[in-house]
């Protein structure tokens, strides 16, 4: 008895199972006396066992080693199957090309071995026994093991497995190999490109959970047509807004949509429901457009200098616009891709929904090549989302009109022609000879825009037509709205800007004036509506009739009409 | 028929428990020497007040050790090994066994096409490594490793004379003979009918797309100006950007989808 307690206390102490069973078998003397013998004494006790060797076992021993912080516990398996993983078998194994048939050379492989030789090129042997082992365990639903072979086990030292036979002697197994099994993991991972791009936003991104949900998309959408993607970058938006609304993490999300309800009643509505509706149909019909128009752009535009200067770059000419850096900033941002950060998207929430609409498409379709999808739907997403703005907090419409005109293939080039028949003939001589509707559409545009700054109070039918439809669908009611409204509007040189960052005065036109000659666009990208308070089409009216009322020099730069005032 | 990959997990239901024991190699060489039913020594467990204390003993023929030289009769393997106990902490350890295929008789196939049965045989519950009791003997035993050990893999001696076994001056190789006997038999190449050289020509088209002209030669056994005239007319010569200039068929007599050639 004493020494039964005496023996469990020495079990607790080593833990060590086996030795439980092997003094059971002394408390209870069973026929084991010749194989052990058990001295006792007072304090302690001996026990001597015999250890065998077995000879020709077939059985080879392997030692299966978890790392403890993986928690693994061999006794909750029910299940496990375990392979070896042949997937470097190509790489070691001669890539065998057809026989015979077309492309092969007589006496080629003989060759190919000759010349490995002469280089002394060694390819390694395929080794079964080298390869990795990929255990699974429980089934389809349980852990995955990849286990790697550890080199140089047996180099110096062998490795012995005692294990307690029946007859209680101790039976040594040596260790063949070692195997270091790691968990594998079942959850999606980035890939090491990936994993580097957002490494390089890490600052910018808040909401790392969309990281994967952003993944995924895409991956999704690669596969697919260009006609998904509209949908897609709907569903996508509606996912990012609810995420946005469960997380509430990121300010930029918290803005937009703050702002969607901000916009006005009618064209609030109608800008949801058309946003909504439009996406489906507007990115499809832009997508394709604007991949032609892409590749148009780039034999179109010569990249001069000062060409894009006051230009408002629709989203879809990203891809020239960014490769040519005389962009402006705000348009560089729009371009660029990769890192926008918070403040920056708050600014480029000022451009037009539909430019916003029309970057995100197109920058859908341009960053699948460029593969960086990340970043452009996370902006594009809180564009979509500002694409409930009001028209009321976009830059001049005429920006758009003219970038939109420019770049989109349904111009409508009679309309222009009777917008720019008017104009010529309301206007004066000054204007040098109306280029032919055949021209760069972006005189034509810039002209027919400037017109409308001129005038003042046209009809907008031409600023409405000349604008493509699918594009300005939203706004054609608005411009024709605001438009007509603006007329009325008492001919002050004087805006009421609410915030008073930057006055549209005749004082301020003039001294922009002063300093350089000044495209229409560059002043309306002086007068940006976040600054001064204005609607676009407030702003482009005033700006007209500042114009008219100053009357500067005008002076064709590079095929456009700037103005400038000397004094 | 156990599927092949099925893991036999009744050792680590039972959680069996085994010790892993680090072993130096002269020992496990000893043991590889056993006889009969490979008994090898006996394992001595101690309890002392809670310390336990286990130790090897080698049984006593297998001391002999077969090293190369004078000193092995002087030196022999140490007897007593006590073994330095370890936790496994850090590691969960798993003993798993494979049988090598060609001796598994459940299956049947042929050796080396039978399945591995794998077996999860237990865990290991404790670590020890096997050391030799330090006495003189085993540091003699040292110094016989060491000294083996240090001796280069190569190593350059000095030749007393010259070696003239290799090669004697002759009057004319037996190779060479070999070789000018063998010609003398092919005799010169006979010009063959021109459709048959073209029969030979199209089947060894068949096979591969390009051939060298030395090749055809082989293959045809014309004389070389023969075969290239008929070459030309159903060829076509090819640089193919790499440095050999093959030959392949013109396109017209080309069939190389199914294997076949049209004429």
């Amino acid at each position: 008895m004493r020494q039964q307690t005496k023996e469990e206390e020495f079990l607790d102490a080593n833990g060590a199972s086996c030795f439980r069973l092997l003094l059971n078998f002394v408390i209870n003397g069973t026929s084991c006396s010749a194989v052990m013998t058990s001295l006792g004494s007072s304090s302690s006790s001996t026990t001597e066992y015999v250890v065998r060797v077995p000879k020709n076992t077939s059985k080879k021993y392997n030692i299966m080693a978890f790392n403890a912080g993986d928690k693994v516990s061999c006794s909750t398996w029910t299940q496990a199957r375990m392979e070896r993983d042949m997937s470097n078998r190509r790489i070691y194994g001669e890539e065998e090309t057809q026989e015979g048939a077309a492309g092969s050379e007589f006496g080629k492989k003989q060759r190919e071995e000759a010349r490995r030789k002469k280089y002394g090129i060694v390819t390694k042997e395929f080794k079964v026994e080298d390869q990795p082992w990929i255990l699974k365990v429980n089934g389809k639903a349980g852990r995955r093991f990849k286990g790697l072979k550890k080199g140089g086990v047996t180099e110096n030292a062998s490795y012995y497995i005692f294990t307690q036979s029946a007859d209680g002697a101790f039976e040594a197994f040596p260790v063949h190999s070692w195997y270091n099994f790691t968990p594998q993991a079942k959850h999606r991972t980035l890939t090491a490109e990936e994993a580097e791009e957002e490494w390089g936003r890490r600052n910018k991104v808040v909401n790392h959970f969309s990281i994967m949900l952003q993944r995924r998309l895409r991956g999704q959408e690669r596969g697919e047509e260009e006609e998904e993607e509209g949908e897609k970058g709907g569903k996508k938006k509606k996912k990012k807004e609810g995420r946005g609304g469960d997380l509430r993490i990121h300010d930029l999300e918290d803005d937009l949509e703050m702002s969607s309800d901000e916009s006005d009643g009618s064209n609030g509505d109608d800008d949801e429901a058309k946003s909504k509706a439009k996406k489906e149909k507007g990115p499809k019909g832009k997508g394709k457009k604007k991949k032609k128009k892409d590749s148009d752009l780039e034999g179109f535009e010569d990249s001069d200098d000062g060409d894009f200067e006051g230009l408002e770059v629709d989203y879809m000419s990203d891809e020239s616009s960014s490769e040519e850096e005389q962009q402006e900033k705000t348009k560089h941002n729009k371009g660029e891709d990769v890192p926008k950060g918070i403040d920056e998207m708050s600014e480029s929430e000022e451009e037009s929904e539909e430019e916003n609409k029309n970057e995100e498409d197109g920058k859908e379709e341009e960053e699948e090549e460029d593969g960086k999808k990340t970043p452009v739907q996370v902006e594009k997403k809180k564009k979509k989302d500002s694409s409930g703005e009001s028209d009321s907090s976009e830059d001049s419409d005429i920006e758009g009109e003219a970038a939109s005109a420019l770049f989109m293939k349904k111009r409508t080039p009679p309309k222009r022609g009777g917008g720019r028949g008017s104009a010529g003939s309301s206007r004066t001589g000054s204007r040098p000879g109306t280029p032919s509707i055949d021209n760069a559409a972006t005189s034509n545009t810039l002209r027919a825009a400037a017109n409308k700054l001129e005038q003042g109070k046209r009809q907008t039918t031409v600023p409405s037509t000349e604008t493509p439809a699918a594009k300005r669908l939203k706004m054609e009611p608005s411009p024709q709205s605001s438009s007509g409204k603006s007329t009325p509007q008492p001919v002050s040189g004087k805006s009421t800007p609410s915030s008073s960052d930057v006055l549209l005065t005749e004082d301020a036109v003039r001294r922009y004036l002063i300093r350089k000659p000044m495209t229409t666009k560059d002043l309306l990208k002086k007068f940006q509506t976040k600054r001064t308070g204005l609607s676009s089409e407030q702003t482009v009216n005033v700006l007209a009739q500042i114009l008219k009322r100053l009357n500067p020099e005008r002076k064709n730069i590079n095929d456009k009409m700037h103005f400038y005032l000397t004094e | 028929m156990s599927d092949k990959g099925d893991v036999d997990l009744t050792g680590a239901k039972q959680n069996t428990g085994v010790w892993l024991v680090k072993v130096p190699k002269y020992l496990s060489q000893q043991w590889a020497k056993a006889t009969g039913r490979g008994e090898v020594g006996k394992l001595r467990i101690c309890k002392n007040q809670g310390k336990a204390e286990v130790s090897f003993t080698l049984n006593e023929e297998l001391t002999t050790l077969d090293t190369v030289g004078q000193k092995s009769s002087m030196v022999r393997a140490p007897r007593e090994h006590p073994f330095t106990l370890q936790t496994v902490g850090g590691q969960t350890l798993a003993v798993f066994t494979e049988n090598s295929s060609g001796q598994s008789d459940a299956e049947t196939g042929g050796s080396g096409t039978g399945p591995d049965k794998i077996a999860l045989e237990g865990m290991v519950v404790q670590r020890a490594e096997c050391r030799p009791a330090v006495s003189e003997n085993y540091m003699r035993l040292k110094k016989l490793q060491i000294e083996e050990l240090s001796k280069p893999l190569r190593f350059s001696q000095q030749l007393d004379k010259a070696v003239t076994t290799n090669y004697k001056p002759v009057a004319n190789h037996a190779y060479n003979l070999d070789y000018e006997k063998k010609k003398k038999e092919e005799g010169k190449r006979a010009r063959a009918d021109k459709q048959q050289v073209l029969d030979m020509l199209f089947s060894a088209f068949e096979k591969h797309q390009y051939y060298n002209i030395k090749d055809l030669v082989d293959i045809t056994k014309q004389p070389v100006i023969y075969l290239k005239e008929i070459l030309r007319d159903i060829g076509i010569y090819n640089v193919k950007g790499t440095h050999k200039n093959t030959w392949e068929l013109k396109p017209e007599y080309r069939h190389y989808q199914n294997e076949e050639k049209s004429d």
